[in-house]
């Protein structure tokens, strides 16, 4: 039994990884916007519902509307530098405000709880359907998954999704093809982020406690990774490598680790596989994008 | 009160002086962000923990042994994974999520050498500070403050007046025509990233002789630095240390109004800032061709 709720537990985070991976995916893989700032907006959405269900006691639907309001404002908020600035500067801009979410997570106490986090968030009901085993949470997971990889695979099969490929192969000519670059560039980091969020007002209601520690720029790293290692620019390069970069760590735990030891394996393990994936094969596993500019 | 407030920032400018500096060569001449460089920074503290309390070495022999280290690190970084990939002409986007990469590799090998708690290599007991002008300031802190003007103006001369330095500049200039110049532009990186992670080196060091060390200490410090290249534009070795000690003032500075905890949010808020209105820094020239 316990041995069956682990084994669901590790999907339901591949589940929340798949989201936060091909939603960065969109941005940083088909529009060409590398953002180191995709943890901030898994924190905010999950911020925004943990928040909503302790203080109001509102739906789980209705966190999770306003967690992606609220996370795609501030997307469109951090996508509007990317009219002004490129590439590597971009990046560190979105490092920037990655550094600056974090702050006001862990420093804005009478708020956020700081520190300490916020414990005792509630676990969901969806119209009388109260979710509360880790077979529910699967449930939840997988239909929210569906319906990301859905709408994402509708977008890069779009005009629309041309385009930002357009963006990220030669902006100048996508502009002087009559193209609103600006607009595109905006739109898919409010898209970006605000899918984020969903994966952080899951990740809320089903942890039912959440800390800063959770979405600081390691994590961003993490993301990143796991776009890079699966193949900017394919979406299903990115569901690939969110399962094996999941479930890789956990397998060490089996060979006996010990779990400090495991946590800092881990990281090396992306680190590493992030460099060897610069230096021979930057397009990841099964991508077509592969960071030239 | 404001007089310490002033105090505590020029000492913080001047760590980020030091970080920034060392940042700001290495970007120069090869021109993408090297992430790497903060971990070089906490591993400069380690090498010198390593010495000091599990080999038992004094600190003076330890310190100039561990910068050493450190710029070899620095070196190996470069020939073993930023080398390979500029002879692929990879953008400067894939250097910097290499750099990401070595990053967070290295600062878990030092927290699984290590373990996460504080180390320190301060010995003796906590002096109390000396008191000038109504602020208090210990001798550690003079020492930061000294040596990081010292290798400021070394690195200045450095570059523009030896054969070394003159090189570096025709690089950061323009690879191609260095290289049709006679130059050995992979010997000039070479050295300039031994100099740079060298810098960091001594940076780490000392802000872990004054507040003790963690292996998650780089990311702050180098995040600073790198706001503090931007704010004072790559091109100028002065701007970027006029930066460091902008950024370095404004945080503390800040605490006068706002609880101290907000100093990151303020050096970022800052950074974005220039980085939208002003990307060159404000002693810096075009940092970028923009290409719309």
């Amino acid at each position: 039994m316990i041995c069956l709720e682990y084994l669901l537990h590790i999907l339901i985070l591949i589940g929340i990884y798949v989201i936060l991976s091909t939603s960065l995916n969109l941005v940083a893989g088909y529009a060409g916007l590398l953002s180191i700032a995709h943890a901030a907006f898994y924190g905010v959405g999950a911020y925004v519902a943990a928040l909503l269900a302790l203080k109001l006691n509102s739906p789980f639907l209705l966190n999770l509307t306003c967690a992606v309001i609220l996370s795609g404002l501030l997307g469109a908020l951090v996508g509007i530098p990317s009219l002004r600035i490129h590439d590597d500067y971009f990046a560190i801009a979105t490092f920037a405000f990655q550094i600056i979410t974090f702050s006001v997570m862990n420093n804005w106490v009478s708020f956020t709880g700081g520190p300490m986090g916020l414990p005792g968030i509630p676990q969901p009901t969806i119209f009388g359907w109260g979710i509360s085993s880790h077979i529910e949470f699967l449930i939840l997971i997988a239909l929210l998954c569906a319906v990301i990889l859905w709408i994402s695979h509708k977008i890069v099969r779009s005009p629309f999704g041309r385009v930002l490929k357009a963006i990220r192969e030669d902006e100048v000519f996508a502009q002087a093809m009559g193209k609103n670059v600006a607009n595109y560039k905006v739109m898919i980091f409010v898209i970006g982020a605000g899918m984020a969020s969903v994966a952080g007002a899951v990740y809320a209601h089903y942890i039912t406690f959440i800390d800063p520690t959770s979405f600081t720029v390691t994590e961003s790293i993490f993301i990143i990774s796991i776009v890079i290692i699966g193949g900017a620019g394919n979406i299903w390069g990115s569901v690939l490598a969110a399962a094996v970069l999941v479930v890789l760590p956990e397998a060490l735990r089996f060979l006996g680790m010990p779990s400090a030891i495991a946590a800092n394996m881990r990281q090396i393990i992306y680190g590493a596989l992030l460099v060897i994936c610069m230096l021979y094969r930057p397009q990841g596993f099964i991508g077509e994008y592969s960071f030239k500019k | 009160m404001i007089n310490q407030l002033i105090l505590n920032g020029i000492i913080a400018g001047s760590v980020y002086i030091l970080v920034a500096v060392g940042f700001a060569v290495i970007y120069r001449t090869v021109r993408f962000f090297h992430f790497a460089h903060g971990v070089v920074f906490t591993a400069g503290a380690y090498f010198t923990y390593l010495f000091k309390a599990w080999l038992g070495w004094p600190v003076i022999a330890a310190i100039p042994v561990s910068i050493g280290l450190c710029a070899v690190l620095g070196v190996i970084i470069e020939t073993f994974v930023y080398r390979p990939l500029r002879h692929k002409g990879s953008s400067s986007l894939i250097l910097l999520l290499a750099s990401l990469g070595i990053y967070i590799v290295v600062q878990n090998v030092i927290s699984m050498i290590f373990g996460d708690d504080t180390k320190t290599i301060r010995s003796g007991i906590v002096k109390e500070g000396i008191n000038m002008l109504g602020t208090r300031i210990t001798p550690i802190q003079i020492t930061i403050i000294i040596v990081s003007l010292l290798l400021l103006v070394s690195c200045i001369l450095v570059l523009k007046y030896t054969k070394i330095g003159r090189s570096m500049r025709a690089v950061a200039n323009d690879p191609e025509l260095a290289r049709v110049s006679g130059i050995n532009s992979d010997g000039v990186v070479f050295w300039t990233f031994a100099l740079g992670s060298a810098l960091a080196g001594i940076a780490g060091i000392l802000v872990a002789l004054d507040v003790d060390m963690t292996p998650t200490m780089g990311m702050n410090v180098l995040m600073m630095g790198v706001a503090a290249v931007i704010i004072g534009g790559v091109e100028s070795i002065p701007g970027v240390a006029l930066g460091a000690l902008l950024l370095g003032m404004a945080q503390h500075l800040g605490v006068w109004k706002i609880s101290s905890q907000w100093q990151d949010a303020i050096a970022f808020v800052i950074l974005l800032v220039f980085l939208l209105f002003r990307p060159q820094g404000f002693l810096g020239k075009r940092v970028k061709k923009v290409t719309i």
